[in-house]
């Protein structure tokens, strides 16, 4: 039995040292094996259909019908179209009205909720999360009736001071803003508790010190509470932004479903407006194209909010 | 029964159910997904085929019926979701998919898919010649591709009628019988007059809206509508849509309108509320108001429509190209369609015939309704659908008809300018569809 441990007695083992770099072959690519159902889950549901949108938006294409190449037509036609452009207004218009406050909101919301003697916190925060899990539709439902311009309560309370019904719906600025209350209403709760968990992670310390030194509450969140979330509200704002430019939902179901969303377009957003061209128009290309600028749009605007809320609290 | 309303797209429809269905559209492609994936297993036995149908309309009941007529053959009957997302699943299907065996596609979504009949089993080849004289010949050219394949065979058609409230013309001094009532608006001009006179006694609106009510029933009794008899866009030189157009302009400058759009929530309620007196109604439209106001039962009545006659909505089936087993849900078209079937449907469900052999039969022409102070309902809309002609639909019939109807809807419900609304719309139409 000695004799195998002689190093002339190694020979046998060879078969061993050669299988070893396979082994360190496989182990290199076993961590890709693993994360590899999500990149193929992706490639066929993510990157081949938005790469196959930028191929048919170079065509006139009737899903049941012909399809012609056309080049880049369908954006020639895109820019001259008026309705692309009060699409667009519409868009942006709602993102700005929902998001902004629903961020500030959301900021003071988490302050206040981070106060270490606030009472049932755990209750104040679950509640927050309500708006959020509830459906969309079911929300739709609550807020068309709330502002319903013959029926709602609120027209009815109008009316009980004295004043004339409003037709939300009807005006471009009454149904954005009607449009951006239920995106904040369901989105306000989600975006607390993100900053509340980020709040939770700053050093109480640090607050203390700086009360030492004499700064007030306005001073510290300032200096303190701010660029400590700067890494979450680059996050929401992103986040925000890809959602809320992408408005479909809202629109759709507060308009009855007209994908018009009202008699002028007056809140047709640019998704409302490419399934209005795909599918109720069987353009698939032209749709396509609206589909291609809108990915543009919210990556330049994502950058730019990326640039400006990562300078957030540096200064100053 | 209840067609879903055709012009889904444009006059705003949506009762609760419908807010749900839609967002389980908005909330991605579930529906395109689930619609390619089912199943393909089946396609080999001649006893079995798929169907697509839309909600609300309740082919289950046809389908357990049929069971009863073949019971060897099994139906898969899908309600894919309302009309409306119904035709963009097959859509879909069509362009890449796993494709049902028959469909069932409202009259407002046909001329669409009879722009390019190839995605379809031409009927003619199954035997539709000889029975495409049992049904109406207008609804039935609305099938018929013009190099004369037949694409679908009609189930049931929207026959109009003007559904009022007795008590609240009786308020207003107006007669209430149904022939008196109907003797009052021979034209267009004496309906609007009519309003006035009720609007006048009791300051109370006439009618729901103009758009629905006045406008699409007046262009819909065109022989020629927004395409000429050769299929060019004409919507803007034919006289007769600009003179609906204006029939809708005027009953919004009269003051008679109650300014609710067909289908909305505040509608619903008006009608319950009595907030107007009458109301531009197909055949399928009673099982609305029936639902949406069930207290006023007995107090309505149905005059026929100015113009005597007209239609909105209706459906048809058809039989996609690459079908598994087009025999068997041809099978199914004949047996269910025909003028027997038709009959007893009519009987059972209230969906209006499309086959003019039934529309002298005592059990159509004595069928009345207690809601309506038993009207006679049956006589009355099929003598509605009777009085029209042929005409031509073409690609963009719901482009064209959204934009006239969201002009008028925008004068009456968001205040645009009366003057500029007819070149609004024609300004819109040709962005819309280039021509």
């Amino acid at each position: 039995m000695s004799a195998t441990l002689t190093p002339g007695t190694l020979r046998p083992v060879k078969p061993a040292t050669a299988t070893r770099p396979v082994e360190r072959h496989w182990e290199r690519l076993a961590p890709y094996g693993y994360v590899a159902p999500f990149y193929v889950l992706f490639l066929v549901f993510g990157l081949f259909p938005l790469l196959f949108t930028f191929y048919v938006a170079l065509f006139d294409w009737n899903p049941i019908g012909d399809r012609t190449f056309v080049g880049l037509e369908n954006f020639r036609q895109l820019g001259e179209d008026p309705r692309f452009w009060n699409a667009l207004r519409n868009t942006f218009s709602i993102w700005i009205i929902s998001t902004v406050p629903q961020l500030i909101i959301a900021l003071i919301l988490a302050q206040v909720l981070n106060n270490a003697f606030l009472r049932l916190a755990n209750f104040f925060r679950m509640a927050m999360l309500l708006p959020y899990i509830t459906s969309v539709a079911a929300t739709a439902i609550v807020f068309a009736q709330l502002f319903n311009r013959d029926y709602g309560l609120l027209n009815w309370f109008l009316e009980l001071l004295g004043f004339g019904h409003v037709d939300f719906m009807s005006t471009a600025v009454g149904s954005h803003v009607l449009i951006s209350a239920m995106v904040i209403w369901r989105w306000f709760g989600y975006n607390t508790l993100l900053y509340l968990a980020s709040l939770q992670a700053v050093p109480r310390d640090l607050y203390e010190a700086a009360a030492v030194d004499g700064a007030g509450p306005v001073k510290q969140f300032f200096h303190i509470t701010l660029p400590s979330l700067r890494p979450v509200i680059v996050f929401t704002v992103i986040m925000s932004t890809i959602g809320g430019l992408q408005i479909f939902t809202e629109p759709l179901l507060l308009s009855n479903g007209t994908l018009t969303c009202g008699t002028a377009r007056q809140c047709q957003t640019l998704s409302l407006f490419l399934f209005e061209q795909g599918f109720g128009s069987f353009k698939f290309g032209y749709g396509s194209a609206i589909g291609v600028a809108l990915f543009a749009i919210i990556v330049i605007v994502a950058f730019i909010n990326f640039l400006l809320s990562s300078r957030l609290g540096k200064k100053g | 029964m209840n067609t879903v309303p055709p012009l889904s797209s444009t006059a705003s429809a949506l009762s609760r159910r419908r807010v749900l269905a839609l967002s389980a559209l908005a909330g991605g492609a579930a529906l395109t997904a689930s619609a390619c994936s089912g199943g393909s297993s089946a396609s080999s036995d001649p006893n079995t085929f798929e169907f697509w149908s839309f909600t609300g309309i309740n082919q289950k009941d046809s389908v357990e019926e049929y069971k009863q007529l073949a019971p060897e053959v099994t139906v898969k009957l899908t309600e894919v979701g309302n009309a409306q997302e119904t035709a963009q699943g097959l859509t879909t299907a069509l362009a890449g998919g796993k494709v049902p065996d028959l469909v069932l596609i409202q009259a407002g979504d046909l001329p669409k898919f009879m722009k390019n009949p190839g995605n379809f089993v031409d009927l003619t080849t199954l035997g539709a010649d000889d029975i495409q004289d049992d049904y109406v010949e207008w609804v039935m050219a609305q099938a018929t591709a013009q190099s004369g394949e037949i694409i679908g065979i009609p189930t049931d058609v929207g026959g109009m009628g003007i559904a009022y409230r007795t008590d609240l013309m009786a308020a207003a001094g107006l007669p209430t019988n149904r022939d008196e009532v109907s003797a009052l608006w021979p034209t267009w001009e004496d309906f609007i007059a009519t309003g006035q006179r009720y609007t006048e006694a009791t300051g109370m609106a006439f009618i729901d809206n103009a758009a629905t009510t006045v406008f699409l029933q007046a262009v819909s009794q065109g022989e020629e509508q927004y395409y000429s008899a050769d299929g060019e866009v004409v919507y803007d030189t034919n006289p007769i849509v600009r003179e609906s157009f204006d029939l809708g302009l005027q009953a919004i400058a009269a003051g008679i309108t109650a300014k609710l759009e067909s289908f909305t929530d505040g509608w619903n309620a008006g009608m319950a509320k009595g907030a107007f007196a009458a109301v531009a109604a197909p055949s399928w439209m009673l099982g609305s108001i029936r639902s949406a106001a069930p207290d006023t039962a007995g107090k309505w009545d149905i005059a026929t429509i100015p113009g005597g006659s007209g239609n909105w909505g209706g459906s048809y089936l058809a039989i996609p190209a690459r079908a598994a087993n087009p025999q068997a849900a041809w099978d199914y078209i004949t047996t269910m369609q025909s003028p027997e079937q038709q009959l007893q449907h009519f009987i059972d469900a209230g969906s209006l015939p499309t086959t003019p052999v039934n529309y002298d039969k005592p059990e159509l022409v004595n069928h009345t309704d207690p809601f309506f102070s038993d009207a006679p309902t049956g006589k009355i809309f099929t003598q509605a659908v009777l009085g029209l002609e042929p005409f031509v639909n073409g690609e963009y019939n719901t482009e064209i008809s959204t934009e006239l109807l969201n002009a008028l809807n925008g004068v009456e419900g968001d205040g645009a300018p009366a003057d500029a609304a007819w070149d609004t719309a024609t300004k819109n139409i040709k962005t819309a569809i280039g021509a």
